[in-house]
């Protein structure tokens, strides 16, 4: 009990004074949106009204996430439908315990915030009724969590990392603008989508493709019983284009596109969208007839877009810092602070505070993270010695504080993750010599060839301790460069395989021109968008092998419409009336 | 690894076609694909990517198909939610999907089983006819190589258990032509918005409502089918879901909910706003009533009056699944899934009772029935189907695929969205002869409790989930006033008890009329048993709120 009382005033105490701050800064709040002031109002009644009860809250936030959502889906030149939406939520997070031991504990950390709708109207009476209902049974949740958490730590033995559960921060107040719904026009998307969906006609071999338009535009009010109160909004407008098809031996080949901005007027053209997806339309169409690579050990050149991605599943997940807490973690680089992990001329950092690089818009920029922290640029591998990690608000051993990192979507536990991964390097030539010095790579190894990746795509991260230690990258377009100067050779079916330290470390050289890409991040606490950006790079070795999946065969039938033309090429379809 | 192995029986299956088979491959059923596409551009991609696939689907050397169909279903739902007054949830949902069935082998012994049983895959909702093709192109490919493997599992699985009846996989039937309007909405959702808004406030009225909310669905499913027996079929149709409801705790913890509802095929049968009111401030007013009740301590075993509402869903509960013609797992050689699968020609309700699924029917009282149609989702003509006689079991409802003695659909085969079609109901009629009016059961009641010595009988208004009933009175004996009581579970509530302890019906009807899992419709009357068990439920109660709700502002009058 007594150990109850001395938490409960410490806490209390820490919230008198981050309330004084809030009065101090906000004198009235009068003008906030009514959505902030509600939920405002209706934490200070549950503060107040909790703090009689045992255990205590010692921690509440309301993130209310209000959000427009346009979706236009077409394939092959015709709309497969369209949704719009306007939804507004609230997560309800509660801690009792102490910042030292809480219902966040370990495993117990994903059931410790509760989702609900909120009504779209702002009628705060309605909105509290439902604010008040969830935190009840949050904190109920929170209760019997704590007290299972209490008796499980009790019998099991020491943890490696006894850091706290939750780090102490500053209240952070930011009234942004509420973004309203998104102004398009949708008529003239859809016809646009139409067209661009329309390319892949022209490809009888690709079995399936979309193009689709998403416009997000969601606006966060976040407060928490610390003095947090945030108002921001990030929209994302994304075309996403996707083909897939399959080799007659049945592997399954895929090439995607994304084309993200924040605002229409920065979204690429028309024009230049539908040459990319041309691109990934003919990529397909010859990787079905590319040959099945064979196992490899040799040089490697990355393209910036390939060593990106490459960076940000291989690097950046690992880097992440509950990864280096958790029981189950593979923990790679938990012990290697201040210790080489790269070459000496690699530095990695990230920054979710930069909007673009090079011109391109980043997809992981943010001002606030789901935490209510303020984004920063944190430095992680500083000339190949490793600084610090992705952290969100639980700590970790030399580690007490969040760097802006708390990232995780809406109904999910923030945890570190990503933002704008940026790889630099100071050892780089002309990106138009790197050619050449893959070539005097293989020569150098006696190799018969190279390989070059042009494009690779992320996958799962395998960081658990009972999974091997690879990391998942699905290189996609891959071509074989040869030393006398015959024609680069594409090959199918590459799979990286080694493990992440070693092949990190057999990066020789870079390019200069850092390349960026956009994407969707998947972990733990959901999906994020994020942005990775790298120069190419140049491996001394990688060891690929050919990757074992996919058996259905391609359709038996040709597509409809282009059966004449196609009949002939078909063997197993018996020609009809001749 | 699913795959090889599904690879290495495909192979091995061709194997056996060849060595068993000196015959060329099968031809197609010689019916034929319909050319009629009634000037629509779905049926007409339909149609016509059917007549390729029919014509030409052959992988290698293996079996071609016997029978192919198409089921397009296009669903719109209008959804919407209200609390306290404001608008909680707007959402339109539109889709069109395809579900396709392939079957190789032949009527008496095909592939339909396991991985055999159809693909889905996303449609357009543009008529764009090559796209629309395209679709079904890619399903009709996954859907044949499937019946290949589902084909090879079957055989692997006959050879494993004795198969006792010599059953077909698939019944032979006569083809349709049906093609009726798509369905539209045709219903103001801004002005039934406004009535979710009202409708909620209303829960202002008693503030201690933990939640509350009224919400609606206003769905719109049009069906386009077409199959290699030269089948043809489109329907259209629209269902109007209207709900509220309210959750609460009684001061001991023990929950408590409400709701109320319509569910309407043509939009003037939704209520009027005046009605709505009556039945939202009714409902409100017992949270209060319930709360106080007196909860159902000791077992009580005597007489127990339905009214026809809860009466309909003791039918839907105990009677509903057991007469649906459900073929049992291969090798169980029972008759039917359900319960009632050894009562065939046997007693299962009383004998003044018969009870008819009615697909034609059109209205009963003068309100429309939700569960009609005139072609079923496999292309079967609907049939009005006497399911019990006087008190026996002399049929089950029944899709194509045959169980033993009933070798033919009679037109029950149904699908809510892109699922396999199975027997479901439609319109199921309870009738009972010697129905009186409800006050004479009413007071037959008290008449048995007053023989018997008993202080009071109980009265079940209303059920909730699992036949737990909502609204339960005691009717006292002396001079017939009602008190609501809480808390309460019925105890071996059975098919046995319909069976056997009905003594008396109403001439009353109530119509329940079921959105999900499909559009379908319960009639019945009111019930008096003879005797039924009453007992304490003993489910956990939750602890109150820890805290008080937040203060509610007073009733605004929403327009």
């Amino acid at each position: 009990m007594s150990f109850f009382k001395s938490l409960f005033l410490s806490v209390l105490l820490s919230l008198f004074s981050s309330s004084a701050l809030l009065a101090q800064a906000t004198p009235e709040g009068q003008n906030d949106p009514v959505l902030l002031q509600t939920l405002q109002h209706e934490l200070g009644r549950a503060m107040t009204s909790l703090s009689k009860a045992d255990p205590a809250p010692y921690f509440i936030s309301y993130s209310g996430n209000e959000e427009y959502n346009s979706v236009i889906v077409g394939t092959n030149g015709a709309l497969m439908g369209s949704i719009n939406r306007h939804d507004r939520t609230v997560d309800v997070s509660v801690r009792v315990g102490s910042r030292d031991l809480d219902n966040t504990h370990g495993e117990n950390r994903f059931n410790a915030v509760t989702t609900a709708s909120l009504p779209l109207e702002d009628r705060p009476d309605a909105i509290s009724r439902v604010l008040w209902i969830n935190t009840d049974r949050m904190y109920k949740k929170a209760v019997q969590g704590f007290l299972e958490i209490k008796t499980n730590t009790k019998v099991r033995a020491e943890e490696e990392d006894s850091s706290p559960d939750f780090s102490t921060e500053k209240p952070q107040i930011f009234i942004g603008k509420a973004s309203t719904p998104p102004k398009f026009d949708q008529h003239e998307w859809e016809g646009r989508i139409r067209r661009l969906s329309a390319i892949f006609n022209k490809y009888p071999d690709i079995e399936t493709s979309n193009v689709v338009l998403v416009v997000t535009d969601a606006t966060r009010y976040f407060v928490s019983s610390e003095g947090s109160k945030l108002v921001d909004s990030r929209p994302l407008i994304r075309v996403l284009a996707l083909g897939s098809t399959r080799s007659n031996d049945g592997m399954e080949l895929a090439r995607s596109e994304t084309f993200d901005a924040a605002t229409f007027d920065k979204l690429a053209s028309e024009q230049e969208m539908a040459s990319k997806i041309e691109k990934i339309a003919q990529d397909l169409q010859k990787l079905k007839k590319a040959p099945v690579v064979e196992p490899f050990n040799g040089p490697a050149l990355l393209s910036g877009r390939a060593a990106a991605v490459f960076f940000h599943e291989v690097v950046g997940h690992r880097l992440e810092g509950q990864r280096q807490r958790g029981e189950n973690e593979g923990q790679t680089f938990t012990k290697m602070v201040g210790q080489p992990v790269l070459p000496k001329f690699l530095s990695v950092e990230d920054d979710p505070t930069l909007v673009s690089l090079g011109g391109v818009e980043l997809s992981g920029n943010y001002d606030y993270d789901e935490e209510g922290e303020k984004s920063r640029k944190v430095e992680l591998i500083s000339n190949g010695i490793l600084k610090q990690f992705l952290m969100s608000r639980m700590p970790i051993k030399g580690f007490e504080q969040s760097n802006g990192h708390g990232r995780g979507q809406s109904g999910l536990m923030p945890v570190g993750r990503q933002g704008n991964l940026i790889v630099r390097s100071s050892k780089s030539v002309p990106d138009s010599q790197l050619r050449q010095e893959l070539i005097n790579e293989i020569k150098k190894q006696k190799k018969p060839f190279g390989l070059y990746f042009e494009d690779i795509a992320g996958g799962f991260t395998l960081t658990m301790r009972d999974m091997p230690q690879a990391f998942q990258v699905m290189p996609l377009m891959v071509w074989k460069v040869f030393p006398d100067g015959r024609p680069d050779q594409l090959v199918r079916g590459v799979n990286i395989i080694g493990t992440p330290l070693n092949a990190l470390n057999r990066i020789v050289l870079t390019g200069q021109k850092q390349e960026v890409f956009n994407g969707e991040c998947g972990a733990e606490s959901g999906s994020v968008p994020v942005a990775a950006a790298a120069p190419a790079m140049l491996f001394s070795e990688i060891e690929v092998e050919k990757v074992q999946q996919g058996h259905e065969r391609p359709p038996v039938l040709p597509p409809p419409g282009v059966e004449k033309a196609e009949v002939a090429s078909q063997s197993n379809v018996k020609p009809e009336g001749r | 690894m699913k795959r090889l192995i599904s690879i290495a029986l495909l192979l091995a299956l061709s194997i056996v076609a060849f060595a068993a088979d000196d015959k060329p491959a099968p031809a197609p059923a010689t019916a034929g694909v319909s050319s009629n596409d009634h000037g629509d551009a779905v049926l007409k991609a339909m149609l016509a990517e059917l007549k390729r696939s029919q014509d030409k689907l052959q992988l290698g050397q293996m079996q071609r198909p016997y029978y192919i169909d198409y089921q397009v279903t296009e669903i719109q739902d209008n959804i919407a939610d209200a609390t306290l007054g404001a608008l909680r949830t707007e959402q339109v949902n539109n889709g069109r999907i395809v579900r396709v069935v392939v079957r190789i082998g032949d009527y008496k012994q095909d592939s339909y089983f396991g991985e055999g049983m159809g693909a889905v895959e996303a449609m357009p909702s543009d008529n764009d006819e090559i796209v629309l093709r395209r679709q079904l192109w890619l399903a009709t490919d996954k859907a044949y190589k499937s019946a290949l493997s589902g084909f090879t599992q079957k055989q692997a699985a006959l050879k494993n258990v004795e198969t006792e009846s010599d059953l077909a996989d698939f019944s032979e039937e006569k083809s349709s032509q049906s093609v009726h309007d798509v369905a539209k909405l045709n219903a103001d959702l801004d002005k039934w918005k406004q009535t979710l808004r009202a409708t909620s406030d209303l829960f202002r009225g008693d503030p201690n409502i933990e939640m509350s909310s009224a919400m609606l669905n206003f769905r719109v499913l049009n069906r386009y089918y077409v199959n290699t027996e030269g089948t043809v079929t489109r329907s259209g149709k629209t269902i109007y879901s209207l709900l509220f409801s309210g959750a609460d705790q009684a001061d001991d913890g023990m929950h408590i909910e409400r709701s109320h509802g319509w569910v309407v095929v043509k939009p003037d049968e939704l209520p009027k706003q005046d009605e709505i009111n009556k039945e939202a401030k009714e409902l409100i007013n017992t949270f209060e009533v319930l709360k106080k009740a007196p909860l159902v301590e000791d077992d009580y075993r005597g007489p127990v009056l339905f009214s026809a509402d809860a009466a309909t869903s003791l039918f839907e509960r105990l009677i509903v699944p057991n007469i649906l013609g459900v073929r049992p797992d291969l090798g169980n050689p029972a008759r039917t899934n359900g319960e009632f699968a050894s009562y065939f020609k046997a007693r299962v309700l009383p004998e003044n009772f018969t009870v008819v699924d009615d697909p034609k029917a059109k209205e009963i009282d003068g309100q429309t029935l939700a569960g009609s149609y005139d072609v079923d989702d496999e292309g079967v003509e609907a049939q009005k189907v006497t399911v019990i006689d006087k008190g026996m079991l002399t049929n089950f409802l029944l899709g194509r695929e045959p169980i033993r003695d009933f070798p033919h659909s009679n037109g029950h085969g149904r699908t809510a969205l892109a699922g396999a079609p199975r027997p479901q109901i439609s319109n199921l009629i309870f009738k009972a002869d010697k129905g009186i009016p409800f006050d004479e059961l009413k007071q037959k009641l008290i008449q048995m409790c007053k023989d018997q010595g008993r202080p009071y009988g109980y009265y079940v208004e209303t059920t909730g989930a699992q036949l737990s009933p909502r609204l339960l009175w005691r009717v006292y004996v002396n001079d017939g006033h009602m008190e609501l009581v809480r808390g309460a579970v019925f105890k071996q509530l059975d098919t046995r008890a319909l069976r056997s302890d009905i003594v008396a019906t109403g001439n009353d009807n109530y119509v329940y009329n079921r959105a999900e899992p499909l559009p379908s419709s319960i009639v019945g009357p009111s019930l008096l048993f003879g005797e039924l068990e009453i007992q304490r439920a003993n489910r956990t109660r939750e602890k109150l709120p820890q805290y008080p709700a937040p203060a509610l502002g007073t009733e605004k009058a929403s327009n």
